[in-house]
């Protein structure tokens, strides 16, 4: 898709000089198929297919080394966050499916009650992972040391109606 | 009036899993003498995963808190995780910047923000609001014979398109607060390398990889402890690190605590109204 404006979404992409500084510090570039300034530059030229496509948006970190250092004042934390948005709006397969269905049973969750319940949160996320036993290890000591809360926290009324105008999960 | 000043963010980490950062944090606050109390009716800010999915949902979870703030007229809103303070902040901030934006999302939410409240972590607070002379001046166990470093993580410095509340790259404030109890701090270079955040969960692989260049170079320094002020940087380096430190042949454990829970041990308050006992690495000999 060519973006007339070359601004992505909230960012305008086109200041980008390709200086890499982005890349150069982010933590996880090891793990990632396209860096940053790569993402950025499909971007400008308006060829956002591979961008869209790739693990990068998915294992990002947030961590916002990229968007504070960038000389052009990119946030490109933002623009990852975008990119996700518009793969899932475009039905594109999701090369890290446990990295969505995470994000997806988080906001679910959050419409719940208005506050997380990480209890359910991560059993429900083992669940549709179909990893009913990942990091069960820590469930017992995270309980003996207090860190678990088995009950739910208390509902914020009126919050679910609420949220629901704003977000529907098969978005 | 003073009372009603500062209001109290927990968030659903504070009130679940790191409940010992908000306990330490209230008790310091309480012999301090500072006034603040929780956000009555808050929700989830979202992170780490409405932003991830859609910006507008991120930025309406933040406007009913900071919406609340305003009616509950606090001037000012303390969010002492780090990831709930760079979504509330960040969400006020691009509200400041784009007005039109703050008035179509009041319309659709239906709430009616004016922009009035500042957001500050604890940091922020700790260094410019209650400084480090009060700080000082309460210490009753000074902890003079311990080496500390000082753990910025991310959320809590990066803040695009803000004027930082300390240096972005080379953080000090942190620092500063632990000499003021005594001890001496480090200088080492993760600082403010991520933990990996989120990915703890998700890409458990990758974050043990960050949490074990942390965990080395905080080993290298010889270091009695790692202070924090980000709960995800607290779970990510203290509840997974025996596994870490046998992967990645890191040679003692290093026990995590929070900013709080330090100020709490060197100002005489008992560990266990510290939260100290949910800490999974060994504690600190004092």
């Amino acid at each position: 898709m060519v973006n007339s404006s070359f601004s992505y979404l909230h960012e305008n992409v086109s200041y980008c000089y390709q200086c890499s500084k982005c890349s150069a510090g982010c933590p996880v570039a090891e793990d990632m198929d396209l860096l940053p300034h790569q993402i950025i530059h499909s971007l400008a030229i308006g060829e956002d297919s591979e961008a869209l496509k790739s693990h990068t948006i998915w294992i990002c970190a947030g961590c916002y080394t990229c968007a504070v250092r960038c000389p052009n004042d990119i946030n490109i934390t933002s623009v990852m966050d975008d990119l996700r948005k518009k793969s899932i709006t475009s039905n594109l397969a999701c090369p890290k499916p446990e990295v969505l269905k995470f994000h997806q049973t988080f906001v679910k969750d959050i419409q719940r009650r208005g506050r997380v319940h990480e209890l359910r949160l991560m059993g429900e996320y083992n669940l549709k992972l179909g990893k009913p036993f990942n990091n069960v290890e820590l469930a017992p000591k995270m309980f003996l040391k207090g860190r678990l809360k088995i009950l739910p926290p208390k509902a914020i009324k009126g919050f679910k109606t609420w949220s629901k105008k704003l977000w529907n999960p098969k978005n | 009036m003073e009372s009603e000043k500062l209001g109290f963010y927990p968030g659903c980490t504070l009130e679940g899993s790191s409940s010992g950062y908000a306990e330490s944090m209230l008790k310091v606050f309480e012999l301090l003498k500072i006034p603040i109390k929780e956000l009555d009716d808050w929700s989830c800010c979202g992170a780490s995963s409405a932003h991830a999915l859609d910006h507008e949902l991120h930025l309406a979870l933040n406007l009913r808190n900071l919406s609340l703030a305003e009616k509950q007229d606090f001037k000012e809103l303390l969010a002492p995780c780090a990831a709930c303070y760079h979504r509330l902040i960040s969400t006020n901030n691009e509200f400041y910047l784009d007005n039109a934006l703050l008035a179509s999302l009041n319309d659709q939410t239906g709430l009616n923000y004016q922009g009035k409240v500042k957001v500050r972590n604890i940091l922020d607070f700790l260094i410019h609001q209650v400084g480090i002379e009060k700080i000082e001046k309460q210490v009753s166990h000074s902890l003079s014979s311990l080496k500390f470093a000082c753990y910025y993580g991310c959320l809590n410095t990066r803040i695009p398109r803000l004027l930082p509340f300390d240096k972005v790259e080379y953080p000090e404030g942190m620092d500063q607060i632990i000499k003021a109890l005594g001890a001496e701090t480090v200088e080492w270079s993760y600082k403010t390398e991520c933990c990996g955040a989120g990915l703890g969960v998700t890409a458990e692989e990758i974050s043990n990889k960050l949490v074990s260049k942390i965990l080395l170079d905080a080993s290298a320094k010889e270091v009695d402890c790692i202070v924090v002020a980000c709960p995800m940087c607290h779970v990510n380096l203290d509840t997974r690190q025996d596994k870490i430190i046998q992967q990645f042949d890191i040679p003692k454990e290093i026990p995590i605590y929070y900013i709080t829970q330090i100020m709490g041990l060197a100002f005489g308050i008992e560990e266990q109204f510290l939260g100290i006992k949910q800490n999974f690495m060994p504690a600190l000999q004092i």
